[in-house]
């Protein structure tokens, strides 16, 4: 084998593993910019639940006595509050996980509502990580994509080289040379963001990759590591003893909630243990955003009768742990609002035109030049053709077919959750089936056409299917995305006369082998 | 088709062998750094990330597959100082 240079090598690491990684990363990075807004979406695909801004304390209060009626002998009840982000207000009781049963209220009356059973907007947080896997084999999934990222990103540097003349060098309507500009300009632009975004992925579950210092410190005591990182934090309800005690009145919620925003700041849900007893405890959840640092379980607890502050929440003492919760809280973008979810959902968007750009240069220039021969590696580039269709357009069709199936299934479907994920995946696999059988630049333009169709149509569905209330901003952000997909279509079918491209040095370094 | 086996041979250097280099670089760390033992660990973790990030082109840029291998054989001595007290406990 002849002994490659190092920008050669560079070349065939980013070009392959781009290609092979591009298509899951297309996928991750599609439903993490979805994730950004995912109870917005959430909200959406709950258009029986009524959108009425109420005041966390009348929330609060309605739904303890909707749980003081219903279910008096309950040894924990947990109630999830409207906030910032959404009118939606639940209940759940039991032992069991968080919203494993909830019963959502109107916010304003208490009454129990009946909404559909939906996936919900966490679908596109959940296949962001999971991709539908098992739990421990998507998270390294996703997480060896995200090396695969960092790697794409550091041989991209290193075989492009211009990477400041760049900045200025949009040639539109060039055919392939103007894909190729898209690609560079948007990874060059956004390459802060794809940095930060990669390595703050891996740190979330930074000692699942990397367990190497607790195998050998801890000698692979997890537990032991654990213990000491987070000194026995737990996570869950509040604490209480399994003897009840006497039955006693509630305290005013309205005055623990101030109280827990005094040391809690924005408070998103309510714990509370042996309620409507004399050992009765609420714990009062910080909600996400009020720090960059990611804080999942910042809790507050207050005795249950007298409303008296008894546990206040605990910063994070370790340094190490602050670093991660911190990495892992640029990550989630849950810090800033709504001006730093949509820095996010635009940024995530520009990589995925980075990496389906990518992924069309690849197969484009390769085809072409074994187009002659019709050799193996001619097929082998023809079918990755194909396949960027279904995933980078046909993925696009799915999301749209998911929203569609939350509003058009029958409301009272057995498994109707589970019936929107299967439009989605049918949806998903139908679209490569179509990529395969119909000519390429036909099979684009159609899946794209299809997409933006199903983006345009998304405000009329609500509109006249049973929607209650307006979106504004989800349904105006899915017709913008519908022009522009409509946009890209119209470009795939009348492709601009090929201008042939000047030869530079620079652009010599994509090496086909 | 002619099976490219050294090719084959690099992606595994550079992928499985650069994750095992970065593990024992941070089962290193780890055993080195100075104060609490748990707080090693996560610096450890969260900086094996760079370093397994330099480590793919670092090794996959090797003219030969050999070459590739010898870089990840780095991980050996590595090793043997993280995991030395375990190691230490074998010795009959």
């Amino acid at each position: 084998m002849k002994k490659p240079s190092f920008t050669q090598s560079m070349s065939l690491l980013h070009t392959w593993g781009g290609l092979v990684l591009g298509w899951l990363l297309f996928v991750i990075f599609l439903s993490g910019s979805l994730a950004v807004f995912d109870q917005e979406i959430d909200n959406w695909m709950h258009p029986e639940l009524p959108v009425a801004e109420v005041e966390q304390a009348h929330a609060a209060q309605v739904a303890l006595d909707y749980l003081k009626q219903r279910h008096p002998e309950q040894t924990a009840w947990r109630i999830s509050l409207p906030g910032e982000r959404t009118d939606q207000l639940s209940v759940s009781v039991g032992e069991g996980r968080r919203n494993a049963e909830a019963q959502f209220l109107d916010p304003r009356s208490g009454e129990p509502l009946a909404s559909r059973k939906s996936t919900g907007g966490y679908f596109f947080f959940s296949f962001h990580f999971l991709l539908n896997l098992p739990v421990l084999l998507g998270i390294w999934t996703t997480g060896f994509a995200a090396v695969a990222m960092l790697v794409a990103l550091v041989s991209g540097i290193v075989i492009h080289k211009k990477i400041f003349k760049d900045f200025f060098t949009f040639r539109p309507a060039k055919g392939q040379r103007s894909w190729l500009d898209v690609h560079n300009v948007t990874g060059v632009l956004m390459l802060p963001f794809h940095l930060m975004i990669a390595y703050t992925a891996l740190s979330i579950f930074a000692m699942i990759y990397m367990p190497a210092g607790v195998h050998s410190v801890f000698n692979g005591d997890n537990k032991a590591f654990t213990q000491q990182m987070y000194g026995g934090q737990r996570f869950g309800g509040p604490q209480v003893p399994k003897e009840r005690g006497e039955p006693a009145p509630g305290a005013d919620i309205a005055e623990v909630l101030v109280r827990a925003r005094e040391v809690l700041g924005p408070v998103t849900d309510l714990s509370i243990g042996n309620p409507g007893y004399s050992t009765a405890r609420i714990q009062a959840r910080a909600s996400m955003g009020n720090t960059v640092e990611l804080t999942k379980g910042r809790t507050a607890v207050f005795d249950g009768v007298t409303g008296e502050l008894l546990e206040p929440p605990t910063p994070t003492a370790r340094r190490t742990l602050f670093t991660q919760r911190v990495m892992t809280g640029l990550h989630f973008a849950q810090f800033g609002g709504y001006p730093v979810r949509w820095l996010y959902f635009i940024c995530g968007m520009a990589s995925c035109v980075m990496i389906a750009t990518g992924l069309v240069i690849f197969t484009l220039k390769r085809r072409r030049a074994s187009e002659q021969t019709k050799t193996f590696a001619y097929r082998v580039y023809r079918s990755a053709e194909h396949l960027n269709v279904a995933i980078v357009a046909g993925l696009i069709v799915a999301c749209g077919a998911l929203l569609w199936s939350n509003h058009l299934l029958p409301a009272q479907l057995a498994e109707r959750s589970d019936w929107e994920q299967r439009v989605f995946f049918g949806i998903w696999l139908l679209t490569l089936l179509h990529a395969f059988l119909r000519p390429w630049r036909k099979a684009w333009c159609e899946q794209l056409c299809l997409a933006a169709v199903l983006c345009l149509g998304l405000p009329l569905l609500n509109a006249f299917v049973d929607g209650q209330a307006h979106h504004p901003w989800l349904e105006g952000t899915s017709v913008g995305f519908g022009l522009i997909l409509l946009r890209i279509a119209r470009r795939v079918a009348n492709p601009p006369a090929e201008v042939p491209a000047r030869k530079r040095k620079s652009e010599a370094t994509e090496v086909t082998p | 088709m002619r099976v490219d086996y050294s090719m084959i041979s690099r992606v595994l250097a550079s992928t499985l062998g650069a994750y095992a280099l970065a593990y024992a670089f941070a089962a290193a760390c780890a055993r080195l750094l100075p104060g609490d033992a748990a707080d090693a660990a996560m610096i450890a973790a969260l900086l094996s990330f760079a370093l397994l990030t330099a480590f793919v082109p670092w090794i996959f840029s090797r003219r030969t597959a050999c070459r590739a291998w010898g870089v990840v054989a780095l991980a050996i001595p590595l090793a043997a100082v993280g995991f030395w007290p375990q190691l230490w406990s074998l010795v009959p």
